[in-house]
Parts: structure tokens; sequence; C-alpha cells
């Protein structure tokens, strides 16, 4: 008599991972809103910059605004395409919640997050160099330290670079969940 | 009436009452095919971590050796300049340095995938390097007559390489920032353009820069191929 073949109480695994992958799925969603916020209030923070010192004499200019150094017209480009990036992500990861097998989407979703991820950091480590300078300066270069008269408009330029940073490890974070939703066995 | 018996080819597994190996024939041919693609995509992942390497090394050493001594002297200029009179320089430096030492860490592992492409790995080396395969648990019964999945790129794989991205890119930006400020000074700030008096200086410092972002583009490329490689197939 030939064996049956039974499969005795084996839990059906497709089920569990697929759960697990939902799960991730819903993480990526929040982390993709938490990142959208923090881009957009850099690139507003940095946008809306524009402090007019009240007194002037001949030498030096009085009123600073963000596009006087291009670094924060990058940084302000930078953070706004990214944040319209991961507005339109977000259908892509809603899909992922419906349908958590998909692995050629996952794919393209870590291509771009990966780009993004590169334009981010640029972005920000530019604005970062620039408001280091404005806040010490440098001796060899002679170049002055513009943050000892602009007070509020250092405050603001330091404050924005916090958003950006916040959405590069959320972006880290991002391409690590998708690359862990694409190695799980189905 | 005669008893005809048919004999259908019975295995010691079906003997004991257990599934048959039905899947055994295809899953081998399968096998094989699935080794020599992941020998490509290794080989191609070999030769994309050496070119990174070797960018972020010529970057790390561009920006490092800079020295320039202008000739001539007065009393309000210093007329020496060096990667390390910018903060900005010598964060470049450390970090094109530590992009280059992972590169060339993660060098061996990517050759030991090509020559034993389906190697299991040690575990505790899966979080901090890249390994070839990882034979996923075979707890299920009923995938064991199955050939297991070989993720030959694994999870820390993609996790380092965008680490590294990271750390270029921020390497890269800020350094490209000052450099610009070099070129072309800045009136608002009273920013005066050193390059026009270091013009060797700038030039090495700016193809530091150059070098840097193309190790970028290489290591982005590195973090897609694995992705894609970790897909089912």
């Amino acid at each position: 008599m030939k064996g049956v073949a039974v499969e005795l109480g084996v839990k059906d695994p497709s089920v569990r991972r697929t759960g697990v992958n939902r799960g991730v799925a819903v993480i990526d969603f929040i982390l993709r809103i938490i990142a959208i916020t923090a881009t957009l209030a850099s690139a507003i923070a940095m946008g809306t910059t524009d402090e007019t010192l009240p007194f002037f004499t001949q030498f030096i200019r009085f009123r600073a605004k963000y596009d006087d150094l291009p670094m924060f017209t990058f940084f302000v480009v930078a953070n706004s395409i990214a944040s319209a990036y991961l507005v339109l992500s977000l259908a892509l990861s809603i899909f992922h919640i419906i349908k958590s097998g998909a692995q050629n989407s996952r794919v393209v979703l870590i291509f771009f997050d990966a780009g993004m991820l590169a334009l981010v950091s640029a972005g920000a480590s530019a604005a970062a160099a620039i408001v280091y300078l404005a806040h010490k300066g440098n001796t060899r270069t002679n170049w002055f330290a513009i943050c000892q008269q602009f007070n509020s408009f250092c405050e603001r330029i330091s404050g924005s670079l916090i958003g950006s940073f916040v959405a590069m490890v959320v972006l880290i974070l991002l391409i690590l969940l998708s690359a862990a939703a694409l190695s799980r066995r189905y | 009436m005669e008893k005809t018996e048919v004999e259908v080819g019975e295995t010691s597994r079906e003997r004991k009452g257990k599934a048959p190996l039905l899947a055994e024939t295809p899953a081998a041919l399968g096998h094989a095919r699935a080794s020599g693609y992941k020998r490509g995509v290794s080989i191609f992942d070999l030769i994309l971590r050496i070119c990174a390497a070797a960018a972020a090394l010529g970057a790390a050493v561009a920006m490092g050796t800079t020295q320039q001594t202008l000739p001539f002297f007065t009393q309000f200029f210093q007329f020496q300049a060096s990667y390390d009179d910018l903060p900005t320089f010598s964060f470049f430096v450390i970090a094109m340095a530590i992009v280059t030492g992972y590169l060339v860490l993660s060098i061996p592992f990517s050759i030991v995938c090509i020559v034993r492409p389906l190697a299991k790995a040690p575990r505790f080396l899966l979080i901090l390097f890249d390994t070839c395969a990882n034979v996923e648990d075979i707890d299920d019964m009923s995938q064991t007559f199955i050939t297991p999945q070989h993720k030959f790129l694994t999870l820390s794989n993609v996790n380092d390489v965008q680490l590294a991205v990271a750390l270029a890119t921020s390497a890269g930006g800020s350094s490209a920032a000052i450099v610009y400020l070099a070129h072309n000074g800045n009136s608002g700030a009273n920013w005066l353009a050193i390059c026009q008096q270091f013009d060797n200086f700038c030039q090495r410092v700016s193809g530091a820069v150059v070098a840097a972002f193309i190790t970028v583009v290489l290591l982005i490329l590195l973090v897609v191929l694995s992705a894609a490689a970790l897909r089912k197939h």
C-alpha cells in the first residue's frame, strides 16, 4: 500500500507572512507621513526667512533672505521635491498595504527612495555647512560669521535643518522596511 | 481474478508514509539555473563595489593631500591653504575614508559569493557585514522537499550600502557648498572667493567633490541591485 501524502499539523505559512508584510506596509505609510511633514516644515521654515536689521552703513548689507545663498535655495528646492515625491509615493504605499505580495513595485519604490535619500542628504549637508560657517566663520579664508548680526535669521536656518535630518533618518528606515518586506519568503 | 501489481517506484520516504518527492527533478534544474544567475549578479555586485571603493579612495586622497602655499604675502591674508583649514573638508576626508573602508572590507564577502553562490554564512556576521546566502529557517516540514529559497544578498547588504550612500552624499554635498562659495564668494555675507588666489587647491578640492558624487551614483546602483536580488525567483 502506498503512503498517502498528508500534511499534518502545518500552519499555512503564506498567511502568516502576508500578515507581517501588511504590518510592515502600514508602518511604511506612517513613516512616509512623518517624512512629508518633516521635509515640508524644513522647506517652509527656510523659505520664509527674511530679516532686516534696523541700522545700516555703507559697507555691509543688512537684509538676509534665503535666496542670498544659493545653497539655501537648493535646500528649499530639494526638500520641496522630496515632499512632493513622498506625497505621490503614499499611493504606492497604500497599494502595498492592500496587496502585500507585490515585489517589483517595492524595488521601484526602493530605487526612488534611495534617490530621494541622496537628494535630501545633499541638500541638508550643504545647508549645514553654510550654517556652520555662519555661526563660526573662518579665519583662514576671512569669512565673517554673519550670525552675530542676524540672530533671528540664524535661528530659523539652524532650526530648519532638524526637519531635513529627521527626514533623512526616516528615508533610511523606509528603504530598510521595503527591503525587509521583499526578503521575506512566500 | 488476477491481481496486477503496478510497480510505481517507491522511495524510502514513501515507504515511511511521508509525502512523495514530486518536485525533486525540476527543482534541481531550477537550482542550477538560479545558481548561474546569482553568480552573474554577484560578479556585477563585485565590480560595482570595486569601482565605488576606487572612487571613494580617490576622493579622500585628493582632498587629504591638498596643500598650497602662495609665493607672496601681505599683512592681512593667510597664504597657505590645506584641507583642515575648513572643518567641512575634514569631515569630507573622514567620511570618504569610512566609506572606502566599508567597501574594501565587504569585497572579500562578495568574492566568496561568486565562488560559492549558495554558501551559508555565519549568523553573527549577518548584522555587520554582507553575506552570501542565508538558508531560510527550514522549520516547516512541508518545505523540506522543495529547494529552500536562498537570499544570496541579505538585508544587511541593503542597509549597510544605503548608510554609505547617506554618508557619502553628506560629505559631497557639504563640500560642494564650500567649493561653490570658494569659487563664487557671496556679496551678501561679504565672503571673498578664495579660488582666485588658490587655484591649484581649488581644482583639487573640486575634483574630490566630483569623485564623491560618482561614488554616490555607484552606491545607489548597488542598493537597487541588492534590492532586486532580494526578490523571490
